[in-house]
Protein backbone atom coordinates (compact mmCIF):
# COMPACT_ATOMS: atom_id res chain seq x y z
CA UNK A 1 0.00 0.00 0.00
CA UNK A 2 1.27 3.32 -1.30
CA UNK A 3 -0.05 6.71 -0.14
CA UNK A 4 0.58 10.24 -0.57
CA UNK A 5 1.92 11.64 3.26
CA UNK A 6 2.27 15.54 3.90
CA UNK A 7 5.61 15.83 5.28
CA UNK A 8 6.52 19.94 5.70
CA UNK A 9 3.85 20.45 3.19
CA UNK A 10 5.75 17.84 0.60
CA UNK A 11 3.51 15.26 -1.17
CA UNK A 12 5.61 12.26 -0.01
CA UNK A 13 4.93 8.53 -1.27
CA UNK A 14 4.89 6.76 1.89
CA UNK A 15 4.89 2.49 1.56
CA UNK A 16 3.03 1.44 4.08
CA UNK A 17 -0.34 -0.09 5.45
CA UNK A 18 -3.72 0.29 6.77
CA UNK A 19 -2.86 -0.28 10.31
CA UNK A 20 -0.26 2.22 10.61
CA UNK A 21 -2.21 4.69 8.35
CA UNK A 22 -4.77 4.34 10.86
CA UNK A 23 -2.48 5.20 13.58
CA UNK A 24 -1.48 8.37 11.76
CA UNK A 25 -5.12 9.52 11.50
CA UNK A 26 -5.90 8.58 15.02
CA UNK A 27 -2.56 10.80 15.91
CA UNK A 28 -3.17 13.64 13.78
CA UNK A 29 -2.19 16.71 15.77
CA UNK A 30 -1.69 15.05 18.73
CA UNK A 31 -0.91 11.32 20.41
CA UNK A 32 -4.44 9.50 21.51
CA UNK A 33 -3.82 5.86 19.98
CA UNK A 34 -1.08 3.37 21.29
CA UNK A 35 -1.06 0.09 18.99
CA UNK A 36 -0.44 -2.88 20.85
CA UNK A 37 -1.29 -6.73 20.76
CA UNK A 38 -0.28 -8.25 17.37
CA UNK A 39 0.30 -5.31 15.11
CA UNK A 40 3.37 -4.44 17.79
CA UNK A 41 4.09 -7.90 18.10
CA UNK A 42 5.54 -7.15 14.28
CA UNK A 43 6.62 -3.74 15.22
CA UNK A 44 9.04 -5.13 17.38
CA UNK A 45 10.12 -8.09 14.68
CA UNK A 46 8.65 -10.81 16.30
CA UNK A 47 6.15 -12.37 14.25
CA UNK A 48 3.17 -12.28 12.14
CA UNK A 49 0.21 -13.47 13.38
CA UNK A 50 -2.73 -11.43 13.43
CA UNK A 51 -5.14 -9.75 10.93
CA UNK A 52 -6.77 -7.27 13.72
CA UNK A 53 -5.57 -3.98 14.90
CA UNK A 54 -5.73 -2.94 18.43
CA UNK A 55 -4.99 0.30 20.01
CA UNK A 56 -4.86 1.51 23.65
CA UNK A 57 -6.58 5.02 23.41
CA UNK A 58 -6.64 8.13 25.75
CA UNK A 59 -9.04 7.53 27.93
CA UNK A 60 -10.90 11.57 26.57
CA UNK A 61 -13.62 12.40 25.11
CA UNK A 62 -11.69 14.54 22.39
CA UNK A 63 -10.05 11.27 21.66
CA UNK A 64 -12.63 9.02 21.34
CA UNK A 65 -14.70 12.19 18.74
CA UNK A 66 -11.70 12.01 16.81
CA UNK A 67 -11.22 8.42 16.19
CA UNK A 68 -14.70 7.86 15.54
CA UNK A 69 -14.41 10.70 12.82
CA UNK A 70 -11.16 8.97 11.41
CA UNK A 71 -13.42 5.56 11.28
CA UNK A 72 -16.45 7.21 9.94
CA UNK A 73 -13.99 8.61 6.82
CA UNK A 74 -12.79 4.84 6.48
CA UNK A 75 -17.03 3.92 6.36
CA UNK A 76 -16.42 1.73 9.19
CA UNK A 77 -19.10 0.12 11.45
CA UNK A 78 -19.75 -0.69 15.14
CA UNK A 79 -19.59 -4.76 15.45
CA UNK A 80 -20.95 -5.92 18.88
CA UNK A 81 -19.47 -4.39 21.77
CA UNK A 82 -19.38 -1.07 23.69
CA UNK A 83 -19.91 2.46 22.64
CA UNK A 84 -16.73 4.12 21.76
CA UNK A 85 -17.03 6.84 25.25
CA UNK A 86 -15.31 7.21 28.71
CA UNK A 87 -18.35 5.75 30.44
CA UNK A 88 -17.93 2.08 29.05
CA UNK A 89 -13.86 2.44 28.04
CA UNK A 90 -13.48 3.33 31.67
CA UNK A 91 -15.02 0.54 33.30
CA UNK A 92 -12.76 -1.60 31.08
CA UNK A 93 -15.32 -2.04 28.35
CA UNK A 94 -13.29 -2.53 24.59
CA UNK A 95 -14.91 -1.02 21.37
CA UNK A 96 -15.08 -2.77 18.03
CA UNK A 97 -15.31 -1.63 14.32
CA UNK A 98 -15.10 -2.97 11.07
CA UNK A 99 -14.67 -1.96 7.62
CA UNK A 100 -13.48 -2.64 3.84
CA UNK A 101 -10.23 -1.54 2.42
CA UNK A 102 -9.40 -2.69 -1.01
CA UNK A 103 -11.05 -5.85 -0.36
CA UNK A 104 -9.56 -5.93 2.93
CA UNK A 105 -12.18 -6.97 5.78
CA UNK A 106 -10.46 -4.78 8.82
CA UNK A 107 -10.84 -4.75 12.83
CA UNK A 108 -9.83 -2.70 14.65
CA UNK A 109 -10.45 -2.89 18.63
CA UNK A 110 -9.83 -0.03 21.63
CA UNK A 111 -9.70 0.02 24.38
CA UNK A 112 -8.10 2.55 27.68
CA UNK A 113 -7.65 -0.03 30.33
CA UNK A 114 -5.21 -2.86 29.14
CA UNK A 115 -5.76 -5.71 30.62
CA UNK A 116 -2.91 -6.83 33.52
CA UNK A 117 -1.99 -2.47 33.16
CA UNK A 118 -2.25 -1.02 36.35
CA UNK A 119 -3.78 2.52 35.99
CA UNK A 120 -1.50 4.32 37.48
CA UNK A 121 1.56 2.83 34.77
CA UNK A 122 -0.71 4.07 31.75
CA UNK A 123 1.23 7.87 32.57
CA UNK A 124 4.50 6.62 32.15
CA UNK A 125 3.05 4.68 29.07
CA UNK A 126 1.80 7.79 27.51
CA UNK A 127 5.25 9.39 28.58
CA UNK A 128 7.20 6.90 26.97
CA UNK A 129 5.24 6.68 23.73
CA UNK A 130 5.62 10.84 23.14
CA UNK A 131 7.20 11.83 19.64
CA UNK A 132 7.06 8.48 18.46
CA UNK A 133 6.15 7.11 15.07
CA UNK A 134 4.50 4.93 15.31
CA UNK A 135 3.95 4.44 18.33
CA UNK A 136 4.04 1.29 19.74
CA UNK A 137 3.87 -0.76 23.33
CA UNK A 138 7.15 -1.23 24.73
CA UNK A 139 8.38 -5.29 25.14
CA UNK A 140 7.31 -5.53 28.72
CA UNK A 141 4.07 -4.22 28.00
CA UNK A 142 3.46 -6.14 25.09
CA UNK A 143 4.39 -9.47 27.17
CA UNK A 144 1.85 -8.35 30.22
CA UNK A 145 -0.98 -7.59 27.28
CA UNK A 146 -0.17 -11.28 25.65
CA UNK A 147 -0.72 -13.31 28.97
CA UNK A 148 -4.04 -14.07 27.80
CA UNK A 149 -6.26 -17.20 27.82
CA UNK A 150 -4.55 -18.52 24.21
CA UNK A 151 -1.72 -20.79 24.06
CA UNK A 152 -0.47 -19.23 20.96
CA UNK A 153 0.46 -16.08 22.75
CA UNK A 154 3.06 -17.37 25.28
CA UNK A 155 5.08 -18.08 22.32
CA UNK A 156 5.22 -14.19 21.84
CA UNK A 157 5.46 -14.04 25.37
CA UNK A 158 8.83 -16.29 24.66
CA UNK A 159 10.01 -14.97 21.95
CA UNK A 160 9.58 -11.29 23.41
CA UNK A 161 11.56 -12.27 26.64
CA UNK A 162 14.56 -13.85 24.19
CA UNK A 163 14.55 -9.94 22.80
CA UNK A 164 14.50 -8.17 25.82
CA UNK A 165 17.60 -6.60 27.04
CA UNK A 166 17.08 -6.41 30.54
CA UNK A 167 17.82 -9.08 32.46
CA UNK A 168 14.97 -8.29 35.28
CA UNK A 169 12.75 -8.37 32.27
CA UNK A 170 14.01 -11.34 30.92
CA UNK A 171 13.13 -13.29 34.64
CA UNK A 172 10.04 -11.57 34.39
CA UNK A 173 8.40 -12.87 31.24
CA UNK A 174 11.09 -15.82 30.12
CA UNK A 175 9.42 -19.25 29.12
CA UNK A 176 12.28 -20.90 28.57
CA UNK A 177 13.88 -23.33 31.62
CA UNK A 178 16.68 -23.52 29.64
CA UNK A 179 17.36 -19.68 29.83
CA UNK A 180 15.85 -19.50 33.11
CA UNK A 181 18.79 -21.42 34.71
CA UNK A 182 21.15 -19.37 32.73
CA UNK A 183 19.76 -16.03 34.67
CA UNK A 184 19.81 -17.57 37.85
CA UNK A 185 23.62 -18.48 37.30
CA UNK A 186 24.31 -15.17 36.14
CA UNK A 187 21.81 -13.13 38.65
CA UNK A 188 21.40 -14.73 41.79
CA UNK A 189 20.71 -11.51 43.50
CA UNK A 190 17.97 -10.22 40.92
CA UNK A 191 16.23 -13.58 41.48
CA UNK A 192 15.94 -13.16 45.00
CA UNK A 193 13.98 -9.75 44.62
CA UNK A 194 11.68 -10.77 41.60
CA UNK A 195 11.05 -14.11 43.17
CA UNK A 196 7.62 -12.14 45.02
CA UNK A 197 6.78 -10.61 41.73
CA UNK A 198 7.57 -14.28 39.99
CA UNK A 199 6.88 -17.26 42.51
CA UNK A 200 7.89 -19.51 39.48
CA UNK A 201 11.50 -17.69 40.42
CA UNK A 202 11.48 -20.03 43.55
CA UNK A 203 12.29 -23.10 41.71
CA UNK A 204 15.40 -22.01 39.33
CA UNK A 205 17.95 -22.14 41.22
CA UNK A 206 19.02 -25.24 41.63
CA UNK A 207 16.21 -27.01 39.94
CA UNK A 208 16.07 -29.20 37.23
CA UNK A 209 14.97 -28.32 33.81
CA UNK A 210 11.88 -30.86 34.22
CA UNK A 211 10.93 -28.89 36.99
CA UNK A 212 11.22 -25.56 35.86
CA UNK A 213 9.20 -26.52 32.71
CA UNK A 214 6.55 -27.90 35.10
CA UNK A 215 6.78 -24.89 36.82
CA UNK A 216 6.35 -22.93 33.25
CA UNK A 217 3.20 -24.96 32.38
CA UNK A 218 1.36 -24.63 35.51
CA UNK A 219 2.15 -20.93 35.55
CA UNK A 220 0.80 -20.56 31.91
CA UNK A 221 -2.53 -22.41 32.85
CA UNK A 222 -2.99 -20.22 35.77
CA UNK A 223 -2.41 -17.22 33.70
CA UNK A 224 -4.95 -18.52 31.16
CA UNK A 225 -7.66 -19.08 33.78
CA UNK A 226 -7.11 -15.66 35.27
CA UNK A 227 -8.15 -14.46 31.78
CA UNK A 228 -10.72 -16.32 31.40
CA UNK A 229 -12.65 -15.51 34.37
CA UNK A 230 -12.06 -12.32 33.88
CA UNK A 231 -13.81 -12.38 30.37
CA UNK A 232 -16.18 -14.38 32.27
CA UNK A 233 -16.85 -11.28 34.44
CA UNK A 234 -17.71 -8.94 31.74
CA UNK A 235 -19.55 -11.61 29.22
CA UNK A 236 -21.48 -12.15 32.14
CA UNK A 237 -22.40 -8.00 33.29
CA UNK A 238 -22.89 -7.62 29.06
CA UNK A 239 -26.15 -10.14 29.00
CA UNK A 240 -28.67 -7.99 28.22
CA UNK A 241 -26.70 -5.84 25.88
CA UNK A 242 -25.99 -9.21 23.92
CA UNK A 243 -29.34 -10.09 24.08
CA UNK A 244 -30.12 -6.50 22.41
CA UNK A 245 -27.97 -6.39 20.13
CA UNK A 246 -29.79 -8.09 17.09
CA UNK A 247 -32.63 -5.09 17.45
CA UNK A 248 -29.93 -2.50 17.93
CA UNK A 249 -27.88 -3.67 14.80
CA UNK A 250 -30.76 -3.10 12.71
CA UNK A 251 -31.59 -0.01 13.83
CA UNK A 252 -28.09 1.36 13.41
CA UNK A 253 -27.58 -0.96 10.08
CA UNK A 254 -26.74 1.96 6.91
CA UNK A 255 -26.16 4.89 9.40
CA UNK A 256 -23.02 6.84 9.65
CA UNK A 257 -20.90 5.83 12.32
CA UNK A 258 -21.34 9.29 14.56
CA UNK A 259 -25.00 8.32 14.09
CA UNK A 260 -25.05 4.94 15.15
CA UNK A 261 -22.81 5.80 17.60
CA UNK A 262 -25.37 8.26 19.26
CA UNK A 263 -28.14 5.71 18.60
CA UNK A 264 -25.63 2.94 20.71
CA UNK A 265 -24.94 5.28 23.56
CA UNK A 266 -28.19 6.29 24.47
CA UNK A 267 -29.11 2.07 24.39
CA UNK A 268 -26.17 1.28 26.06
CA UNK A 269 -26.92 3.51 28.84
CA UNK A 270 -30.00 1.28 29.74
CA UNK A 271 -28.25 -2.36 28.90
CA UNK A 272 -24.57 -1.84 29.06
CA UNK A 273 -22.94 -1.04 33.03
CA UNK A 274 -20.61 1.80 32.72
CA UNK A 275 -19.14 4.57 35.42
CA UNK A 276 -21.09 7.82 35.80
CA UNK A 277 -20.32 10.34 32.87
CA UNK B 1 20.98 -13.55 25.98
CA UNK B 2 22.89 -15.86 23.65
CA UNK B 3 20.99 -18.00 21.04
CA UNK B 4 22.36 -21.01 20.99
CA UNK B 5 21.30 -23.60 23.35
CA UNK B 6 17.92 -22.31 24.54
CA UNK B 7 14.16 -23.61 23.38
CA UNK B 8 12.89 -22.12 20.70
CA UNK B 9 9.11 -20.68 20.22
CA UNK B 10 8.10 -19.23 16.76
CA UNK B 11 9.59 -21.05 13.79
CA UNK B 12 12.80 -19.47 11.08
CA UNK B 13 9.79 -18.52 9.16
CA UNK B 14 8.54 -16.34 12.16
CA UNK B 15 11.02 -14.66 12.70
CA UNK B 16 13.01 -13.79 9.06
CA UNK B 17 11.35 -10.36 9.87
CA UNK B 18 14.39 -9.51 12.03
CA UNK B 19 16.45 -9.01 9.34
CA UNK B 20 14.30 -7.35 7.11
CA UNK B 21 14.71 -3.41 6.06
CA UNK B 22 11.31 -1.59 6.93
CA UNK B 23 10.27 -1.77 3.05
CA UNK B 24 10.47 -5.34 2.95
CA UNK B 25 8.83 -5.82 6.25
CA UNK B 26 5.55 -3.62 5.20
CA UNK B 27 5.54 -4.96 1.93
CA UNK B 28 5.64 -8.65 3.71
CA UNK B 29 3.12 -7.80 6.22
CA UNK B 30 0.72 -6.52 3.42
CA UNK B 31 0.77 -9.15 1.94
CA UNK B 32 0.14 -11.15 4.69
CA UNK B 33 -2.81 -9.18 5.87
CA UNK B 34 -3.82 -10.05 2.23
CA UNK B 35 -3.02 -13.85 2.50
CA UNK B 36 -5.12 -13.99 6.06
CA UNK B 37 -8.07 -12.58 4.56
CA UNK B 38 -9.14 -16.01 3.39
CA UNK B 39 -9.79 -17.00 6.93
CA UNK B 40 -12.61 -14.66 7.10
CA UNK B 41 -15.29 -16.55 6.59
CA UNK B 42 -14.06 -18.99 9.84
CA UNK B 43 -13.46 -15.91 12.60
CA UNK B 44 -16.44 -13.96 11.02
CA UNK B 45 -18.18 -14.08 14.61
CA UNK B 46 -15.14 -13.96 16.94
CA UNK B 47 -12.88 -11.40 18.66
CA UNK B 48 -9.31 -11.45 18.90
CA UNK B 49 -8.62 -8.40 21.12
CA UNK B 50 -10.91 -6.77 23.72
CA UNK B 51 -13.23 -8.11 26.22
CA UNK B 52 -15.80 -10.17 24.37
CA UNK B 53 -15.79 -13.38 22.42
CA UNK B 54 -18.22 -13.71 19.93
CA UNK B 55 -20.72 -11.72 18.45
CA UNK B 56 -24.54 -12.59 19.09
CA UNK B 57 -26.01 -14.43 16.13
CA UNK B 58 -27.23 -11.21 14.34
CA UNK B 59 -30.17 -11.69 10.85
CA UNK B 60 -28.81 -8.48 9.74
CA UNK B 61 -25.31 -7.82 8.50
CA UNK B 62 -24.29 -4.15 9.88
CA UNK B 63 -23.02 -1.77 7.59
CA UNK B 64 -22.28 2.15 7.78
CA UNK B 65 -22.69 4.76 4.97
CA UNK B 66 -19.51 7.23 5.38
Amino acid sequence: MVFNKNINGLAVQVNTNIYLRLTDEFNAGKLRAVICSGQAAVLHRIAIMSKDGDWILRENKETCRHVLSVLQNHGAHYRFGAPLDIRWLARGWSSHFEFDSGGMRIRTDFFTRPPRIANDELPALWNDQAGKNPPFVDMATLARLKQTDREKDYAIIGELAQQMENNADQLRFSRSALDLMRLAKQHPALVRKLVKERPLLAVISGGSRENIETALDAERRVMIHRNENRLAEFESAAGRWRKHWPELARIISGLPLLKAHAVLVKDALKYLPGTAA
Amino acid sequence: MKKNQTDHFLSEEDVSIRDMDWDELITWWNLWLEQAQVTNDIDQHEYSHGVFRHEPPCPVKNKARR
